[in-house]
């Protein structure tokens, strides 16, 4: 098997006194699609924000493409928490997608989009315009490029988000739950958006997701999480299918109930 | 007689001249008040405790003390640490000083009004801290706040008065000395009242209906 | 004079014309904050209009022109007063025109369903002003109430522009006789903080008591 992407170390987070992840080991590999289910609370999100860096991380170690996100070594081999630069270095490899959008409001669509390849990867800005409206027209929205995120609908901004997300040609994306602040004639073409990156892009995606019917569709792995803890990780048919755990039978089949 | 016209319009282009010193020490205290209270937000904002316990504590100083007072210790105690400064410059720092507290509060609302998303989302896409600033935070900061900035522009304006207390020759001087020298007080000092009001209630009147402007917007 | 010297001899009459101006010029302001604000809200035009005007003047002017002008002007009307009245008078109004815009907008902020409900239960006016809409509208102007009380004391150091022995006042007359200005100015800056920052605190402690469990 090719070098991982993404490896998570025995990696544990505390908010607190609350643990709400224990020393969790993972992998993603390159280009690979990840599915992330479980009950609420479970600290999927937790775990995925760790990669971003948005929460502080407890204990533990994760590697983006061999390199310690959190860590440093130091001249004696040592670890040592990152310094900012070596952070950004790193983190530059990962994108993420969130519930909310969290658009800019102050600038149009466009402007969303190219102001972090100019600003951050100091790209020239006639390329990033191109590339933008290269990325809008992927997800059916070039006519909106001059619109601003009040003016769209939630469906419209979460297109906007993933093409904004893109653009910086992350090698790992994240999404959380990126169709559940939606309504639901919405969800589809946020999915349908969705879908077609994944089947197109080399890039390895990490996807919390409530729609196990997506999950099935666009996974290669689905990992189970409850208690801070994965339970299962396979195939979806394995996962979906043929549940090892209680645990995860219980939450497949309250889940099929409130279908 | 009380009010004598012809008397209240010999003197008026002395006062009104003296305008341009009032209005001036205004502008220049006032950019000085936005950049101190913008420095003093992110200052109170640092995450290195000492930074923030002092920042914290200089401007909690600054807010309970009076203006005046503040003037007086500028103009006359600055001068034996070997800083002596004219009228203008003292009276310039000392409002912009001043001000710069309440700005930086005004700052500091605006900016908590900026959700949390928008931190994340910057750090997600990789921003620098000062990018982060500068692109995202600030550019929706600052809008929402330009109303409250205003008001404390003519705040500012109406307190420009005191700076005769330190011998600056602005329009309250200036009415004073035509006042000492004519034993006449009622039209200048009316005039130096109308002239304050005949300014600042236009342009109250025009940050409220930018109010409503900017209430639409977001 | 030692520091300490400075203080004290500053705090005697000084403090106590500083605090007497501060405490009856507080009172006038809150009177007339709200009269102004209710009659703001009445229903006769010729009322709101007045108030407007009173309300307008005395922000659109300044406090030291306001000041100057009940000091030196109004005598020439055959009005005269004493240094101590022309200070709480000028203070008083100058504040009572912002207050009223506080108690103003803090009725008006008051949930219209509140006035319905009071209505449907046969309430007079009066009554509903009196019972449920001022209460719950002095706690929404509590912390705008607060502040101003904060920066009208802290005015208060401009009476001594017209005479009036307060502390800055003072701190001018020791300071022209013992030339120890560092210590004087300092020890005045030291003083008014100490009075108002106490002041803030408390305030904002009597704030949480009064909205605990209300807002
Ligand atoms: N900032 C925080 N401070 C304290 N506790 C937190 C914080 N963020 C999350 N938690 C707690 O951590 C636990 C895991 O939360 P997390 O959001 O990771 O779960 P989740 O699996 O994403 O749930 P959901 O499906 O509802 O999104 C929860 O108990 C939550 O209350
Ligand atoms: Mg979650």
């Amino acid at each position: 098997m090719a070098e991982p992407i993404v490896k998570y170390n025995k990696v544990t987070k505390y908010f607190d006194d609350l643990q709400v992840l224990d020393e969790i080991d993972f992998e993603i590999q390159p280009g690979e699609k990840v599915a992330l289910i479980g009950p609420s609370g479970s600290g999927k999100t937790t775990f995925a924000r760790l990669l971003m860096m948005l929460e502080e991380i407890t204990d533990g170690t994760i590697e983006v493409e061999g390199e310690y996100l959190w860590h440093e070594k130091d001249d004696k081999g040592n670890l040592k928490p990152a310094s900012s630069e070596h952070q950004r270095k790193v983190r530059s490899n990962i994108g993420m997608v969130f519930q909310h959008f969290h658009l800019f409001p102050h600038m149009t669509v466009l402007q969303n989009i190219i102001e972090a390849p100019v600003t951050v990867q100091g790209r020239d800005k006639k390329e990033a315009t191109k590339a933008g409206k290269d990325m809008l027209d992927k997800v059916g929205l070039l006519d909106k490029a001059d619109a601003y995120p009040a003016q769209l609908s939630g469906g419209q901004k979460q297109r906007v988000a993933i093409a904004r997300a893109l653009v910086m040609q992350p090698k790992v994306l994240i999404f959380d739950e990126p169709t559940s602040a939606l309504d639901p004639e919405l969800v589809g073409e946020v999915l349908e958006v969705i879908k077609s990156i994944a089947d197109e892009g080399e890039a390895s995606m990490l996807l919390i997701t409530h729609e196990m019917d997506f999950a099935k569709e666009v996974a290669d792995r689905i990992a189970f999480f409850d208690g801070g803890k994965i339970v299962e990780d396979g195939p979806p048919s394995d996962i979906l299918y043929n549940p090892q755990s209680e645990r995860l039978k219980d939450f497949l089949e309250r889940f099929m109930n409130t279908q | 007689m009380v009010w004598d016209w012809s008397y209240a319009f010999d003197i008026l282009p002395e006062i009104a001249s003296a305008l341009s010193v009032t209005i001036s020490a205004t502008v220049v205290g006032f950019i000085l008040a936005l950049v101190l209270g913008l420095i003093w937000t992110l200052l109170i904002r640092s995450t290195n405790k000492i930074v923030h316990h002092v920042a914290n504590g200089i401007v909690r100083f600054i807010r309970n003390t009076p203006l005046l007072v503040q003037l007086y210790f500028i103009f006359y105690v600055f001068p034996s640490i070997g800083i002596a400064l004219d009228p203008f410059t003292a009276g310039v720092i000392g409002l912009g000083v001043h001000y710069s507290t309440y700005l930086s509060e005004v700052f500091r609302s605006g900016i908590e009004s900026v959700g949390p998303g928008q931190w994340e989302v910057a750090t997600a896409l990789n921003f620098t801290k000062r990018k982060t600033w500068t692109r995202i935070i600030l550019p929706q900061a600052i809008p929402p706040v330009i109303p409250v900035i205003g008001n404390y522009f003519i705040t500012m304006f109406k307190e420009t008065p005191l700076l005769s207390a330190i011998t600056l020759v602005e329009i309250l001087q200036t009415a004073q000395n035509i006042g000492a020298s004519t034993f006449r007080y009622t039209e200048p000092l009316t005039i130096v009242g109308v002239l304050f009001l005949v300014l600042s209630y236009p342009a109250s009147l025009l940050i409220r209906r930018l109010e409503l402007k900017i209430a639409e917007r977001y | 004079m030692t520091f300490w010297e400075i203080i004290v001899s500053m705090l005697g009459q000084g403090l106590f014309t500083t605090i007497v101006t501060t405490i009856l010029a507080a009172i006038l302001a809150l009177v007339l904050g709200f009269a102004g604000g209710l009659m703001r809200l009445s229903n006769n035009r010729f009322v709101r209009f007045i108030v407007a005007i009173y309300v307008e003047v005395f922000r659109g002017t300044s406090l030291l022109v306001q000041l100057f002008w009940i000091y030196f002007v109004l005598p020439m009307f055959g009005i005269t007063m004493s240094a101590l009245t022309a200070a709480v008078l000028a203070i008083g109004l100058n504040y009572g025109a912002y207050t009223s815009e506080v108690v103003r907008s803090g009725i008006q902020s008051v949930d219209k369903g509140q006035t319905e409900a009071s209505i449907a239960l046969n309430f007079t006016p009066a009554q509903r002003m009196r019972r449920i809409i001022i209460p719950q509208a002095f706690i929404i102007m509590l912390p705008n109430l607060g502040n101003q009380l904060i920066e009208l004391f802290k005015s208060t150091s401009l009476v001594a522009l017209i005479t009036l022995t307060d502390l800055t006042y003072q701190a001018n007359v020791l300071n022209a006789s013992t030339l120890q200005t560092t210590e004087i100015y300092t020890a005045l800056l030291v003083l008014y903080f100490l009075i108002a920052w106490p002041l803030t605190k408390g305030i904002q402690i009597l704030e949480r008591k009064l909205t605990e469990g209300r807002m």
